[in-house]
Formats: C-alpha cells, sequence, structure tokens
C-alpha cells in the first residue's frame, strides 16, 4: 500500500552528510545511500521477510486443548490455490508491479532478493488462508467456498490498492470472527468424560462432532489474530515498486 | 551500507528464518524443548544422507553386534531396534536380513504364526533383494540362508491350507 518513491541507491549518487571525507573526496566513485533510502532498503529486504514468514510461522500454529503442545498445521492445497489468486490480485490492483520488482536492468542480486520478498509474501498469503479456514471437516469447505467466491469475483472487479486492502481487511475479520469466537465457542473442551459430556453440555458435544471441529486451546485465537494482524501491516508496509519512477 | 550488502544480508536472513520455519514444520516439535531435540535429530539424519550420496555410508558396527547378540538370545525387540540404529537408511542387506529374520522367528509359532509380523518380515525382504539381489547369509545360527527361501517360508506361514490342521504339525521347528 506504500506509494512512495524509492531511489535505486545503484543508480543515484547520493553524497554522504558530515563525512570527514566529504571535501576531499572528489573522485566519481559509486556513491552511498542516504539514511532514507538506506531505511527503505532494509524495510525491503529486512523488515517485510521478516514479518511475512513469522506470519508464514504463526499461521499454521495451533495449540493442543488437552496438554498445551504444539500443533503444526500443514496448509491445504486449497491454501495455495488461494495465495496465488491473492498475489495475482495484488498485481491487477497495483500493490504488486511485477515490473517494478523484477527487470532485466536490475542486477541479479537485487532480483533474487525482491522474488524472496515476493515468495515470502505468498508464504505468508497462503498461512493466512490456512490460518482462517477450519481445519477440516463441513465447515472447511463452506469457508474455503466462500472464500473461493470472493475472491474470484474480486479477480474480475477494477480495484486500487486502498479498496483491496479494505475488502481483504473485511474478508480476513469476518473469516476470523467465524472461526475463532464462533466455531471455538461451538467447540466442546477436550478431557472430559461421556459423563460429563452428557451431563454439562451435550448439545456442545453434539456440534462438536457433527462439524468435526478440532479442539484447539483459547490461545490459538491469539496466536492468530497477531498473524493475521502481522499479516496487514505488512502489506500495509509493502512498496508496489522498487524503482524510481519520475 | 550499499545496497548490494542489503539485499545480500536480506537474502540471507531470510534463507536461514525460511529453513527454519520449513524444519518446524517438518519436524512438528510438540514444545520449545523439543526443538532443539529434533534439530540434532534432523541434522543426524541429514549426515547419513550425505555419507549416502557421497558412497561413504557404513554400518554402525557396534550396534549391529549388539542387534546380533540380542537376536542370538531371541530378544528380537531389542534386536530389531539395535539393528535400526546400525543401519538408519536401511540400505545393508546383511542388517536388513537379520531384520527380516527376526519378524519370522518371533512371529512364528507352533499352532499358529503372527500374520501381521510375517507380512513386515515379507516388506523388509523386499529391502534386501533391493539392495542386493544375490545376497546369501554366511550365519550358520540361520537355516533360511536366502532371501527367497525365508519368503517361501513366510508364504507358506501365511497361506491357510489343509496342511495346518494336520496335528503333526506341532512337532515341526523354527528354522
Amino acid at each position: 500500500m506504500n506509494d512512495e518513491i524509492i531511489i535505486d541507491a545503484d543508480e543515484v549518487d547520493i553524497p554522504e552528510m558530515g563525512s570527514p571525507n566529504t571535501e576531499i573526496d572528489l573522485a566519481p566513485t559509486r556513491a552511498k545511500p542516504g539514511r532514507a533510502t538506506l531505511n527503505t532498503l532494509y524495510l525491503r529486504h529486512i523488515v517485510l521477510p521478516a514479518i511475512f514468514l513469522t506470519v508464514t510461522l504463526l499461521g499454521g500454529l495451533r495449540i493442543a486443548s488437552l496438554d498445551g503442545a504444539f500443533v503444526f498445521f500443514r496448509p491445504a492445497l486449497v491454501c495455495l490455490i488461494f495465495g496465488a489468486i491473492l498475489l495475482v490480485l495484488f498485481a491487477r490492483s497495483g500493490v504488486l508491479r511485477v515490473d517494478g520488482w523484477f527487470s532485466e536492468s536490475f542486477t541479479p542480486i537485487k532480483n533474487a532478493a525482491n522474488g524472496l520478498v515476493i515468495t515470502s509474501l505468498f508464504a505468508a498469503a497462503t498461512q493466512i488462508f490456512n490460518s482462517l479456514l477450519p481445519e477440516q471437516g463441513l465447515t472447511f469447505w463452506i469457508v474455503a467456498f466462500c472464500f473461493f467466491w470472493t475472491l474470484w469475483n474480486n479477480l474480475f472487479a477494477d480495484f486500487d490498492p486502498r479498496q483491496l486492502f479494505r475488502s481483504l481487511g473485511g474478508l480476513f475479520g469476518l473469516a476470523f470472527v467465524a472461526k475463532y469466537l464462533v466455531l471455538a465457542n461451538l467447540t466442546a473442551p477436550a478431557g472430559r468424560t461421556w459423563f460429563e459430556t452428557l451431563t454439562e453440555n451435550p448439545g456442545q458435544e453434539a456440534i462438536t462432532r457433527l462439524l468435526d471441529l478440532p479442539r484447539y486451546a483459547g490461545s490459538t485465537g491469539y496466536i492468530q489474530f497477531f498473524a493475521v494482524a502481522l499479516f496487514l501491516l505488512g502489506l500495509y508496509l509493502f512498496p508496489a515498486t522498487t524503482v524510481q519512477r519520475d | 551500507m550499499k545496497e548490494k550488502y542489503i539485499q545480500i544480508l536480506g537474502i540471507t536472513m531470510a534463507l536461514i528464518y525460511g529453513v527454519f520455519v520449513v524444519f518446524l514444520y517438518a519436524a512438528e516439535p510438540r514444545s520449545l524443548e523439543e526443538i532443539s531435540s529434533k534439530a540434532i535429530e534432523t541434522v543426524q539424519n541429514a549426515a547419513t544422507k550425505g555419507q549416502v550420496i557421497m558412497g561413504t555410508y557404513e554400518v554402525d558396527q557396534a550396534k549391529y553386534s549388539e542387534g546380533l547378540n540380542a537376536f542370538r538370545q531371541d530378544n528380537f525387540i531389542v534386536a530389531r531396534d539395535a539393528l535400526a540404529k546400525a543401519d538408519p537408511e536401511r540400505r545393508d542387506a546383511r542388517t536388513q536380513y537379520y531384520v527380516a529374520y527376526s519378524y519370522y522367528r518371533q512371529g512364528w509359532g507352533r499352532l499358529s504364526n503372527d500374520d501381521a509380523l510375517f507380512r513386515q518380515a515379507l516388506e523388509t525382504l523386499q529391502r534386501v533383494n533391493f539392495t542386493d539381489k544375490n545376497f546369501r547369509s554366511d550365519d550358520a545360527d540361520l537355516q533360511l540362508r536366502t532371501p527367497a527361501e525365508l519368503k517361501n517360508e513366510l508364504e507358506e506361514g501365511l497361506r491357510v491350507t489343509a496342511d495346518d490342521f494336520n496335528p503333526l504339525k506341532v512337532l515341526r521347528e523354527r528354522k
């Protein structure tokens, strides 16, 4: 969503302020990038991959209800498809300009570094869908269909980055509420005996079994909230292009 | 810092972090404490795979001897455990033959055989044939020296025939 102009340090000479050699260093050597450029480079090549890979790590992390153990839930194939569609949406709406991230005029290292940022974005997008889709059963297919329907319609709509960002925020927010508030509250806690199940809350147990809902600890919702928020922050910081445009 | 160095730093950090994430999803540790033990296990597996690729893979002789001793004492579970540790890549025909034979001896019974163990023996024998088609054991203690003989014995044990109801069957000996 960040449309600010970024100066390519390999192409532009920027004198370093306060350097003792500023006056005597007259040779036409390659200049060092300025503070703003440096920050932009750090953001693009260090911060953004770190954010997206953290989302990748957390997106599939669940906490078991019974013993609090980590459960690393691998993404279903449909999550990869949704991730790919999301990247196409980014490209169509101008959130990501492909020619601004990959170019024959760039150095191989720059292309490779940009490629890794885009790869981490794809991995994070995949894991966000892994996070928001119910793990199995009927609810998985219903929510997956809703995601597919929305993304498919968006593919043919005219979006600008701001509209897409709002649309995604709404989509992810609704899916989060459906999974981590509604379905989580319908799920019966694990580790109860059949007698406790029958006497305490048989309806909850019946819904859990009927919808095949996994029993995860409440902390899973907190982790996934953080993951979704981090992903949206990453998208907000994500520059559309890495080259200067006049 | 030059742009190039930042890009290289970014590539390196992203690759390291990415490998760590992939490792977590592959190893699936259940707690923070388990991460280090899983990491050691993964490194050991990678080292063994590297040895196989380089052609320097060898069976751990100490574990092999331990497994063989347990096998001779009819302690088949301990034997298989030691043999599995001796040959983690399951590429040594001799070791795998003992594993298959241990399934046979453990599953053999005077009145009836354990079909599940016999089937596992057949699966293991397939690995022996895969690694060495002409394998022949030089162990005098084994009456069935080749995979073909052992396979025949296992298949006979799995098949239900009229001969199975012969009362004289209880007099037969384990091979």
